[in-house]
């Protein structure tokens, strides 16, 4: 039935290339292409800025808490560790200055708290400071409360030693020597047999340094469970611990022993009963205030500035659901299966494309919103916990991240359902809800840490600036701004999530009609 | 057959055909496609007809690759549609004019399709000429009216340069106008040596346009053959008479062995006796007649003949597929 | 008005999924309600907690199910064209967007009792501090059911202003889920109860709190209030639109 006579058409046309770049190019050309796309995208940005800036809103009171009328600025700003973090520095020094390397033994016969109410992270030891000054760098050695004997320096490194609290029947001797910028700890039950506990190098450590005695007794909080966490008491405490047997070795010029509160004399603690008394060779000192890294409660975090990213975030998915439903819904996606037939590769591409736009879009608006709201606390004074650059980035650059996985796992969703409103509120509850019922609702803690440990929420640790520290007693709860899970582990269960979103819609896919 | 084009600048050696081989289809328990085999050759415009329901889109949809069928295959170019790098140029298909996002501009539109074949934004400015969308390609297709649609359609099917051509009910929405641009623009591409593949339910449309015609029903071939052929074998040996004397005439061939049917007020239909001895009775029993002729069927005359089984099925079914 | 109500009633229930999101909305309400409740391990007399509004967490994701039905009465028109026939066969629209909330209203009455009746159950059963018969726990039940209704009615109102199911379904879950983060996140100690006092959701849910009211930054029936002014508001603004615009 072919006529003979003709011949089939050859096209003149060149061929262009094959190549996953040609179905990226497309993909975006799609996506530029649509005006409330980008409406869309801009608003994310819009609302991640202007509801971070709301996050300031009214806070420029905050200083502190100090009892006693407002304090100026400067003791509204926390002492830094050497490491720049914020630190809390307080405690009650016994000290005399130590020239060149030496070492100086102890044996710490008791400690207790008042009215028998023990710290479990109260402390008493020996110290080696590089000055009075607080935030300087130190390396200690010393017993706890609860927690056996650690040594601990520069504020947020702890080395744990042997178990067991201390009391007249057991006594603990502890040493701490310095050989240049070396600082070891050592521990011993009788005097004769020691054991070491742990080593700090302490670079750039002056000469002169100030050695002794310290006790230190964090302050006492209490937590509802009931509303979520929330601290709801606590005060100030104060330990007492007794030394004897203190032995010194190398250059000690001074000869005579002198105490104080770290914090000087302006902290507005009662200094009368932090005193210390030596009668014998025995030292009954006490002392209150921790030598710890601060803690996300105790200020402003980094991460504060970014809370506009969860409206950024609802509004990326609503744009990247439609960047499929939409063609599902005119039939649109029949002509790019058609131009594409490998399905698997135009999934693909669109995800390159959605979670490309959706980086950039975030990371220009997270910046934006990071570098505002540092701009207004510093104006208004506020204090913002420090963190380091490096973590400053992974915060802004992870919320970017963040923000574009959302986008993929909201296109692969919708390529799922193939309807928009099912899919956008699929996904909006998957990565939304379960940080809200964690943080700000009636469940109880454990439960909720398991919601951000095992649903795509997990990946909103990525923006947890402040680390836990396990020897610092608090409440490390989500309601704190505590994840379970460290920051880019949370934001892997996101991108598992999404993985598995993505290989089902490709699945679906291949075996569905389009 | 052929081996895929080196990345730049090849013509892209294709064979301008569509062979459709015994294939089924089902949607649940609705058999939409049940044993179909056609082949579509080059350089003519084969029309695709049967009634609503008969399995026209379905059928290529599974051309196109996008409905996966459950048996047999189809092949475009002698290759599943499936494996082709650059399937715009092998295959321009229109299934749905409606088929845009209503936001973006008729060239964005193109543009995206251009880009996916890796072809510029040159090749999108040269298909909107010659469709003439050149007023409407800068503004947002969901203002379009449907004739606009169609011709972007058309635009998009024609971007890949491609042998084979496939358009659904590519006459719906266009004015008379633009119908006869339609036509002309069909036979001319077929006369390049293009296999065009156009479906429609309405026959009057592929009157002047298609010279071969595959005729489904029920999801089964009912018929592939030339137009030529078919409006012969639906003409037959049947004559028309025109004639005063309506029931003498019908009597007297009747009496002859004639199979008779009253057409008109004055026209008579013949079956079963040649026009010479229509004319020969007709003088003996002196029968007034003013016309013999052969008779000759329209294209929508031979379809309705070969569909009359279907329709049954429309009436009861009331089409319900896809 | 009778003629459309019976209209709209016949398209939700031939509409395929209305059944399905009834159902989902149920389990789903009913699942989270247990998971907290078993998750509560709350011991018989001593509960820090309040055994009834944990018994009523899964209201906080059966809400979104129930978004989406409400979303989809309306968006699922207009992404069809439908609304042209709507509005063809009842062209006063202020009816047509009542008749639809009224239709809406009477499903979501429905569902809405057998979720918070399953999740009270299942509470009783989990939690034995929690006593079904006392004032404040009826209260609680009676005001979920009146939450989802609300809800519904907010999201009616947010899909008839903007059209776009995906949009509106953003629109209504970014105002429910985002002021208790933003309230969470804000330190200002005035800001974070104004943000509790306005949220649709966190003042919504106060109905179902039994213990600790002083504390509470909004009293159970004023938080309720401040949900349907948001609904009312809502509808106000699409029945507005829908009005001015053209169909």
């Amino acid at each position: 039935m072919t006529s003979g006579t003709i011949t089939p058409y050859r096209s003149q046309l060149p061929a262009g290339r094959d190549g996953f770049a040609q179905l990226l190019r497309a993909e975006w050309t799609k996506f530029r292409s649509v005006r409330s796309w980008i409406v869309g995208l801009a608003v994310a940005g819009l609302v991640t800025v202007l509801l971070g800036l709301l996050s300031v809103a009214g806070s420029h009171t905050s200083c502190g808490g100090s009892p006693g009328g407002p304090a100026p600025a400067s003791a509204c700003t926390p002492p830094l560790g050497p490491g720049g973090e914020a630190v809390s520095d307080g405690f009650f020094f016994v000290h005399q200055p130590l020239d060149g390397d030496g070492s100086i033994t102890v044996r710490v016969t008791s400690l207790t708290g008042r009215e028998s109410e023990l710290e479990p992270w109260a402390k008493a030891g020996l110290i080696i400071k590089e000055s009075t000054t607080q935030g300087s760098a130190y390396a200690a050695v010393m017993i706890t409360g609860d927690h056996g004997v650690r040594m601990q320096y520069d504020y947020t490194h702890d080395t744990a030693g042997g178990t067991g609290a201390v009391s007249e029947g057991s006594p603990r001797w502890l040493r701490l020597t310095r050989s240049g910028g070396t600082l070891t700890g050592y521990e011993s039950a009788d005097g004769t047999h020691w054991t070491e506990v742990g080593t700090a190098r302490l670079t750039g450590l002056a000469s002169t340094v100030q050695a002794g005695l310290f006790v230190a007794s964090p302050d006492h909080e209490e937590y509802d469970q009931s509303l979520g966490a929330s601290k709801t008491t606590g005060g100030p405490t104060q330990a007492t611990a007794e030394f004897d047997h203190v032995a010194l070795k190398g250059d000690w010029p001074s000869g005579t022993w002198s105490g104080e509160d770290s914090r000087g004399g302006d902290s507005g603690r009662q200094t009368s009963v932090e005193a210390f008394q030596e009668t014998g060779g025995t030292f009954t000192v006490s002392g209150s205030g921790n030598i710890a890294p601060a803690l996300a409660a105790g200020g402003n975090t980094v991460e504060m500035s970014l809370v506009g990213a969860f409206a950024g975030l609802i509004a990326v998915i609503v744009v990247a659901t439609m960047f499929v439903t939409a063609e599902y819904r005119r039939g649109l996606i029949r002509t790019t299966f058609a131009a594409s037939p490998r399905r698997g590769r135009v999934l693909a591409a669109k995800a390159i494309v959605i979670g490309g736009v959706t980086f950039v879009a975030g990371l220009a608006a997270s910046a934006l919103a990071f570098s505002l709201v540092g701009r207004i606390r510093r104006d208004h004074g506020d204090v913002v916990l420090p963190v380091s650059s490096l973590t400053e980035l992974r915060v802004v650059v992870g919320t970017a991240a963040l923000l574009a996985v959302a986008a993929v796992i909201a296109l692969a969703v919708g390529t799922v359902l193939r309807r928009s409103a099912g899919a956008v509120a699929a996904v909006i509850v998957l990565v939304v809800l379960p940080y809200i019922l964690a943080v700000a609702s009636v469940l109880p803690v454990g439960p909720g840490q398991w919601l951000l440990r095992i649903t795509p929420a997990a990946a909103f640790a990525v923006q947890q600036s402040l680390p836990e520290y396990q020897q610092v007693g608090n409440a490390y709860t989500p309601a704190n701004g505590y994840f379970p899970l460290a920051p880019w582990t949370g934001f892997a269960v996101l991108c598992v999530w999404t993985t598995f979103a993505l290989a089902l819609a490709v699945f679906l896919l291949n075996r569905r009609d389009a | 057959m052929t081996t895929s084009p080196s990345p730049l600048f090849s013509v892209p050696d294709v064979e301008a055909s569509i062979e459709v081989n015994d294939v089924h289809k089902r949607f649940g328990p609705t058999v939409a496609l049940d044993g179909l085999s056609f082949t579509v050759s080059p350089g003519q415009v084969t029309g695709f007809v049967g009634p609503n329901g008969a399995g026209k889109s379905t059928t290529m949809r599974v051309i196109l690759g996008l409905d996966a069928v459950d048996e047999g295959s189809a092949l475009v170019s002698g290759r599943p549609y499936r494996s082709l790098r650059h399937p715009l140029h092998h295959v321009g298909s229109l299934l749905d004019a409606a088929a845009l996002e209503p936001s973006r501009t008729g060239r964005n539109h193109l543009l995206w399709l251009a880009h996916s074949q890796g072809m510029t934004a040159r090749r999108v400015d040269e298909m909107i000429e010659q469709t003439g969308l050149q007023t409407a390609a800068r503004r947002k297709a969901g203002g379009y009216s449907l004739g606009m649609r169609q011709r972007l359609g058309l635009a998009a099917a024609l971007l890949g340069d491609p042998p084979v051509l496939m358009l659904d009910e590519p006459f719906n929405g266009l004015d008379p106008e633009g119908i006869v641009w339609m036509r002309g623009l069909l036979r001319s591409l077929a006369a390049e040596g293009r296999a065009v593949l156009v479906s429609s339910h309405l026959m009057s449309e592929l009157q002047d346009t298609a010279t071969h015609l595959v005729v489904i029903g029920r999801g089964r071939l009912v018929a592939a053959t030339s137009v030529v052929d078919l409006i012969a074998a639906a003409s037959g040996d049947r004559i028309t008479l025109r004639t005063t004397a309506r029931s003498d005439a019908m009597t007297v061939l009747a009496h002859a062995g004639a199979t008779v049917a009253a057409t008109g007020r004055d026209t008579v239909t013949v079956s079963g006796l040649g026009s010479e001895r229509v004319v020969s009775l007709l003088g003996e029993s002196a029968v007034p007649f003013h016309e013999v002729s052969a008779h000759h069927a329209t294209l929508e005359e031979a379809y309705m003949e070969l569909t009359r089984d279907e329709v049954e099925f429309r009436a009861s079914a009331g089409g319900g597929m896809r | 008005m009778r003629q459309a109500l019976h209209a709209e009633s016949t398209k939700l229930r031939t509409v395929r999924g209305t059944g399905w999101l009834l159902l989902a909305a149920v389990a789903l309400t009913i699942a989270l309600s247990v998971a907290a409740a078993a998750a509560a391990s709350c011991p018989s007399g001593g509960c820090s907690q309040d055994p009834t509004k944990i018994s009523l967490t899964g209201v906080q994701l059966g809400q979104a199910v129930i978004a989406i039905l409400a979303v989809l009465v309306v968006s699922g028109e207009y992404s069809t064209g439908m609304i042209h026939t709507t509005l063809a066969a009842i062209p006063r629209r202020p009816t047509v967007l009542a008749a639809k909330a009224l239709t809406v209203s009477g499903v979501v009455l429905g569902a809405g009792i057998v979720a918070v009746l399953g999740s009270l159950l299942a509470g009783r059963l989990l939690l034995p501090a929690l006593s079904l018969g006392d004032g404040p726990t009826l209260r609680a039940a009676v005001g979920s059911v009146l939450y989802l209704i609300l809800i519904a009615l907010l999201s009616l109102g947010v899909a008839t202003a903007v059209r776009d199911p995906a949009t509106a379904i953003g629109v209504v879950l970014a105002l429910l889920y985002l002021f208790p983060i933003l309230a969470e996140m804000v330190t200002d100690p005035s800001w974070k109860r104004h943000l509790a006092q306005i949220g649709p959701m966190d003042a919504g849910l106060a109905i179902q709190k039994t213990t600790n009211l002083p504390g509470m930054p909004i009293s159970p029936w004023a938080g309720l209030g401040v949900l349907t002014a948001w609904a009312t508001a809502a509808l106000l603004a699409g029945a507005l639109l829908l009005h001015q615009r053209d169909a």
